[in-house]
């Protein structure tokens, strides 16, 4: 079992405990352990404690980390100075345009890749007791050890445990893709727990089953964007942000439902990518792209 | 050699893996004053030797000082845990719903009081902490097989506890 919570089982193995009568109950057993929590540590003040206490600096270091500390000061004086202009008083803030991507550290080296029309922000100075940040948009999470870390979307708090996950949360579509480790998604009062390999997907707040990703990061990280059932409506979507064009359509149902692959580097591969399984035509028009379906199938 | 003696280097080092022995001292005693007195001991102790202690080895130092203080300590108190109220839809829960999750709530506590001090450390430094296996295995200084174990029998001894098989 202790490889059920680390994620390590194997996916048959995973089955046959899901199917057994003890299953329900240690599901319940860790969600209502994973809200506890530890007592209010004051961390500075302890802090202050250990410094009354180590007064004694060390005696073969008595002179130099003193003229370190004041050369530290100085630039720290002049830094703060000069971010408090320049940084927003709530936080941080990065944003991707159309056909843009980003990557960012954050405080505890933990790294956010943004995909394309997509902002993300955090409170930096925050960040030691709790990590949590908003985002709109798309990112992959590479999350260092530590305490928990959450992302916040409009679709409800991302929450997870040291890993690597990627989070899609656009106006009506919320995907949560797991890629090592452990992931909880709040979803309509309860939560989805995600271990590696897994994806929860819900479109307009309904939740759609999914076949779960392979590999170590996004297909986007690699230059592609990649869909399973998804409907049209999103694959023109994503394909809008990536090369940040304009998408028409004249007689095509953006409900059906598209599986495959499509280059985010080159358009005309990209299109042809999505119009020959969804058996539509299109047409580029400067910054526009129109697809549509003949009357009749030629 | 690399020591730990720096105001900056120290510091950083404080504030990383402090919380971390409060809560593992707090979850083996239940007892807040014992947690803080660790951290206190523990890292005084590594300031007076800092000058032999290098950054990387400073986290596995402090862990052991920690695990090595109280050792005769006989009995743990009961453990005060709180429950966070997370971001829930209070529209779909009915006071039954409500009772029951506070009584499932009790029985955990109950259970997790009665689990031998080691599994429960273990078992709370994942839960709450989130820290994983290899971890864990650190701080109590056993190996990733040791710790799997507890994790194994904590979960089969919590479910036996509150579903009173």
């Amino acid at each position: 079992m202790a490889k059920w919570l680390s994620g390590e089982l194997s996916a048959e193995e995973l089955e046959r405990f899901k199917k057994s009568g003890e299953y329900a109950s240690y599901v319940r057993l860790i969600e209502t352990s994973g809200n506890l929590q530890a007592p209010a540590f004051e961390l500075e003040a302890a802090l202050d404690q250990l410094r009354g206490q180590t007064r004694k600096a060390p005696k073969m270091f008595e002179l130099r980390p003193f003229k370190t500390f004041l050369r530290l000061a100085a630039a720290i004086a002049l830094l703060i100075v000069g971010s408090y202009f320049y940084l927003n008083s709530l936080g941080t803030s990065v944003s991707t345009g159309f056909a843009q991507r980003s990557e960012l550290k954050l405080p505890d080296r933990s790294e956010v890749f943004l995909n394309a029309d997509t902002k993300l922000s955090f409170n930096e100075k925050k960040w030691e007791n709790s990590r949590e940040l908003t985002l709109d948009g798309e990112a992959f999470f590479k999350v260092a050890k530590g305490e928990r870390f959450t992302v916040s979307t409009v679709h409800g708090p991302v929450s997870v445990l040291g890993t690597q996950f990627n989070v899609e949360a656009r106006e009506d579509y919320f995907e949560v893709s797991c890629f090592e480790g452990l992931v909880r998604v709040a979803h309509k009062g309860g939560e989805v727990d995600l271990s590696a390999g897994s994806t929860f997907l819900a479109i307009d707040g309904k939740r759609i089953e999914t076949e779960g990703t392979r590999g170590i990061q996004p297909t986007w990280m690699e230059d592609e964007s990649s869909f399973e059932s998804t409907p049209l409506k999103y694959v023109f979507a994503e394909l809008e942000r990536q090369f940040n064009v304009r998408v028409n359509t004249q007689n095509v149902d953006p409900r059906m439902l598209f599986t495959g692959t499509f280059d985010n580097t080159d358009l005309e591969m990209a299109l042809k990518s999505i119009s020959t399984p969804s058996q539509t035509l299109y047409r580029i028009e400067g910054d526009n792209v129109l697809f549509y379906a003949g009357n009749n199938s030629q | 050699m690399d020591h730990v003696c720096e105001e900056q280097i120290f510091s950083s080092i404080f504030r990383t893996h402090s919380k971390t022995v409060f809560n593992y001292i707090f979850y083996k005693f239940g007892n807040e004053e014992k947690a803080h007195d660790a951290v206190q001991e523990a890292f005084v102790r590594l300031w007076e030797n800092c000058a032999k202690v290098s950054p990387e080895k400073a986290k596995a130092f402090v862990y052991t000082v920690a695990n090595n203080l109280y050792l005769n300590v006989i009995k743990a108190e009961k453990i005060r845990l709180k429950y966070s109220e997370r971001d829930r839809d209070r529209t779909l829960e009915t006071p039954e719903f409500l009772l029951e999750e506070k009584q499932y709530r009790e029985k955990l506590e109950q259970a997790l009081d009665a689990l031998p001090e080691t599994q429960r450390t273990t078992f709370l430094l994942h839960r709450i902490d989130g820290r994983k296996y290899a971890e864990i295995a650190e701080i109590e200084g056993v190996s990733v097989k040791g710790i799997e174990k507890r994790m194994h029998l904590a979960l089969k001894s919590l479910r036996e506890q509150i579903e009173g098989i």
